[in-house]
């Protein structure tokens, strides 16, 4: 133990370090459970394209009549680009050949026939790292919608004692047999599913093998496209809709709940962040106070020090030590609480929508350090001013 | 630093005096390195003042105070902590000693932030002055008197260029006021230091070179 700390330790209130404590711990709780509910209900709610900020749309043609193609020509395309709303443009390209896909459940054998199309990888929702496809292994990477798991598992399955729920983790586990056809040749390749979109309502793979495979079963012929995805900032912004409906083009409807459901989850994790807040400041009142008080009554000592040749952080240095010390410990602590609660919650969430939970606590550690080194700041700052000030005084 | 000058230096509160007859106040002073002076002063004359002055403790003088050719209001807090870690040293009219702890450990407290002296060294110092029983003793359990050369070994613990010594014997007896004037003197002409020494009557036997009364 050091002199210094031997005289200057005296008069440190723990009680009123215990009541910072105490109460710097529930603020910390509730903004990280905040940031940590945040982060693993906006997917649920949301879907992973929930996007702060920007926005896509998707549109077509209205269909006038049967039989008749709805496609964008380029000249569309291009002054569609040129709006002012329209941030990136996407173009989807589908598959120019005939798809089979098979699969092997519980016994059962399902075949049927798919449509492929493609965007640019820039518009996918879902980021994977098998997004790619090598045709040497004949393998291809599969994105299919979100609600069309649900309409399995929530139609098919509850009407069949036969065919049983699958989850999201399941069906990546799956191997569909696909057979391609068309220009003359048949082949077999794997299909896996790597992901499930919320934002695009079709199969998904990945372009180069649109590419790779129009070149192959279907000889190149033009494409024709009929689907575009605009990124905007607002999708209900009156000129983009005007334009739209001048045109005949039709957005295809984004699900309306969800975004009601978003704006929930924003404003009551707003809510909890701004209580957490207020307790944590309450808090920090209450350390200011306690080591103003103690400095006062250490002030002699301190002036001593000074007066011997002790530099301002040298005296400052073992308050700043119980600073640190205190912060860190609160940090640690409140970590380790989210950690429990959060595997409390996180097996009812997996079990009730019966989907995988991809957040991480990442973002909740990234915010409590980042608080916790903002306290230790603020901790530290105060205490150096009020030093100098009793040196100053006198 | 080799000299410190005095110009014009008056404390505020003498500023509106007419008849101040002083060797220090309103005049250019200087006190060079290696030498002796005793500052003669009655009580209230601005002795303690003067020191608080020199020592950056308090500001609330007119005139200017120059270390070298530096102005000591230009000094940090940083720079007064390297001052007072390796220029000046001061023992204290009222001590400024840390009542809670023992007498070593005031002197270590100083003694571990400028690594100056050994132990040997500083139980020597106690054997000497006659308090060597009384290293584990806490300071506010002690006499002035026994406090007083605990602050003088204090002050030894570092390197100066210049020890301001505050009525240094003021509770002291002549015995012991001689072996403090015998080891101010050893370690003054070891560091070959000045000293400025302050009384208000009684003081050290030494041969001055020179004598200010304020």
């Amino acid at each position: 133990m050091t002199l210094i700390w031997k005289l200057l330790r005296k008069h440190i209130s723990w009680f009123e370090l215990g009541v910072f404590f105490i109460a710097n711990l529930i603020g910390m709780v509730v903004i990280l459970a905040g940031v940590q509910i945040y982060t693993d209900l906006r997917p649920i709610v949301a879907g992973d394209n929930a996007l702060i900020g920007n926005d896509y749309v998707v549109i077509s043609k209205s269909v006038k009549r049967v039989n008749s193609k709805q496609v964008f020509s380029d000249s569309e395309i291009e002054d569609l680009r040129n709006q002012s709303f329209t941030l990136r443009l996407g173009e989807f390209t589908p598959a120019q050949y005939q798809v089979t896909g098979g699969l092997n459940l519980a016994g059962q054998r399902f075949s049927t026939l798919l449509f492929f199309e493609s965007i640019p990888d820039e518009f996918m929702d879902v980021k994977s790292r098998e997004w790619k496809f090598k045709s040497a292994k004949r393998k291809v990477p599969i994105v299919i919608p979100r609600n069309y798991l649900n309409l399995y598992n929530f139609g098919f399955s509850q009407t069949s004692d036969k065919l049983p729920q699958i989850t999201e983790g399941m069906m990546k586990d799956l191997e569909l047999e696909l057979t391609l056809s068309g220009g003359g040749h048949t082949e077999q390749f794997v299909g896996k599913i790597v992901g499930f979109s919320d934002r695009l309502n079709t199969i998904l793979v990945p372009e180069d093998f649109i590419t790779w495979s129009n070149k192959r079963f279907a000889k190149g012929e033009d494409i024709e496209t009929s689907r575009l995805i605009l990124e905007v900032i607002n999708p209900s912004d009156p000129e983009l809709l005007r334009y739209f409906k001048e045109h005949g083009y039709k957005p295809e409807d984004k699900p309306a709940e969800s975004s009601k459901a978003l704006f929930l989850l924003r404003v009551s994790v707003g809510v909890i962040i701004v209580i957490g807040l207020v307790f944590s400041l309450l808090s920090l009142i209450i350390l200011t106070l306690s080591i103003y008080l103690l400095l006062q009554k250490n002030i002699d000592k301190l002036e001593n020090l000074r007066l011997i040749g002790y530099s301002t952080s040298a005296v400052a240095r073992p308050y700043n030590i119980i600073a640190i010390a205190l912060s860190t410990s609160i940090m640690l602590l409140s970590l380790w609480i989210i950690s429990q609660v959060r595997m409390l919650y996180i097996d009812y969430l997996i079990e009730s929508t019966g989907r995988e939970i991809g957040g991480t606590m990442a973002l909740t550690i990234v915010v409590g350090l980042a608080l916790m080194f903002a306290i230790i700041f603020f901790n530290m700052t105060i205490i150096r001013r009020k030093i100098i000030q009793i040196s100053r005084k006198r | 630093m080799s000299v410190i000058k005095l110009q014009g230096v008056v404390p505020e509160i003498f500023a509106s005096n007419q008849n101040l007859h002083s060797d220090i106040w309103l005049q250019d002073v200087a006190f060079e390195q290696g030498k002796r002076y005793l500052i003669e002063a009655d009580s209230g004359t601005g002795k303690s003042s003067l020191l608080s002055f020199l020592y950056g403790q308090r500001g609330d003088y007119r005139g200017d105070i120059l270390f070298n050719d530096q102005d000591i209001r230009t000094l940090n807090s940083r720079d007064w902590s390297v001052v007072r870690q390796s220029v000046l040293s001061i023992l204290f009219q009222d001590l400024k000693l840390f009542g809670e702890l023992t007498a070593l450990e005031n002197v270590q407290i100083k003694n571990r932030l400028t690594k100056s002296q050994n132990d040997r060294i500083i139980k020597a110092w106690f054997e000497e002055l006659g308090i060597a029983d009384k290293l584990k003793t806490r300071i506010d359990h002690m006499s002035y008197g026994q406090q007083q050369r605990v602050a003088l070994i204090r002050a030894l613990c570092q390197p100066f260029n210049f020890l301001l010594l505050d009525e240094p014997i003021s509770h002291l007896d002549d015995r012991n006021a001689d072996v403090m004037r015998d080891i101010i003197l050893r370690e003054a002409s070891r560091q070959g230091a000045a000293v400025i020494a302050t009384s208000i009557g009684k003081h050290m036997n030494i041969d001055y070179d020179k004598r200010l009364s304020l």
